[in-house]
């Protein structure tokens, strides 16, 4: 079952995302390794939604559809801002003494998969999904 | 965030506790500067009750060591949980930062230097 949310682009809403995600995550079971992972992933496409798709604009609205299942968990951030995607193609890497730019090379290190496309309206879609058994059998390697 | 400062000697030890993000970074920053306008610039962050770090709150850390720098001071971590540790890994900042097992260590490091 696919659960959506729409929230306003604010960092009060991250936290929030954050805290439904995170009761969404211990009532399935998964464990804390996985759970905090998850979490960071979602944060970090999350807040780049807020301050580069929708620039911080508290009446454009980020979408985010949720799911889990027994191998996999889920998730589409979707922003109302406009060249996301060329955006994300054309981001400078981030140096050492940098204070930005980190975000989506966590993002990509963290997930099982992460794919960006535009959507209709022009906005970033960031889909995201977390492996749940190959984090396990990490954990108990 | 919680924000717990105490005075070890020369060296401002910061205790956080919470999330370190985009908002948590910057009180912490305006923190730092209150400890600049009284000229103490060796400043160790203990990082053990970290709950939550993205990378705003290590974008705030990097904004902080550059300050810290600039004033010719020593900016300091411990206590980082393993998962803490791997952000830290993962944006090579491990190489960029100095990291201590523990405060204790990290505190007497302060007392080596001055004494070399």
């Amino acid at each position: 079952m696919i659960e959506r949310f729409t929230y306003p682009s604010t960092l009060e809403a991250e936290r929030e995302l954050v805290q439904v995600l995170t009761e969404r995550l211990e009532a399935a079971g998964v464990d804390d390794t996985t759970t905090r992972r998850f979490l960071l992933i979602v944060s970090e496409v999350f807040t780049n939604a807020v301050i580069h798709g929708n620039k911080s604009d508290a009446n454009r609205k980020i979408e985010v559809r949720f799911a889990i299942n027994e191998e996999r968990i889920t998730a589409d951030i979707i922003d109302q801002g406009h060249g996301g995607l060329e955006r994300i193609q054309r981001r400078p890497q981030a140096d050492s003494m940098s204070e930005g730019g980190r975000g989506i090379d966590i993002v990509c290190h963290c997930a099982s998969n992460v794919e960006f496309a535009e959507a209709e309206h022009g906005g970033l879609i960031v889909s995201v999904s977390l492996d749940i058994s190959e984090k396990m059998k990490e954990i108990c390697e | 965030m919680e924000i717990v400062t105490k005075e070890s000697g020369e060296v401002s030890v910061m205790e956080l506790r919470g999330r370190l993000d985009l908002a948590s970074g910057a009180t912490l920053k305006e923190e730092i500067k209150n400890l600049f306008e009284k000229e103490r610039t060796s400043i160790h962050l203990n990082l053990s009750r970290v709950e939550f770090i993205n990378s705003s709150g290590l974008g705030a850390l990097v904004s902080i060591m550059k300050e810290v720098r600039l004033r010719k001071g020593r900016l300091t971590l411990s206590d980082l949980a393993s998962y803490v540790q791997e952000i830290f890994d993962i944006t090579q900042l491990s190489h960029i930062f100095e990291i201590f097992n523990t405060e204790e260590e990290a505190v007497n490091s302060y007392q080596t230097v001055q004494a070399g």
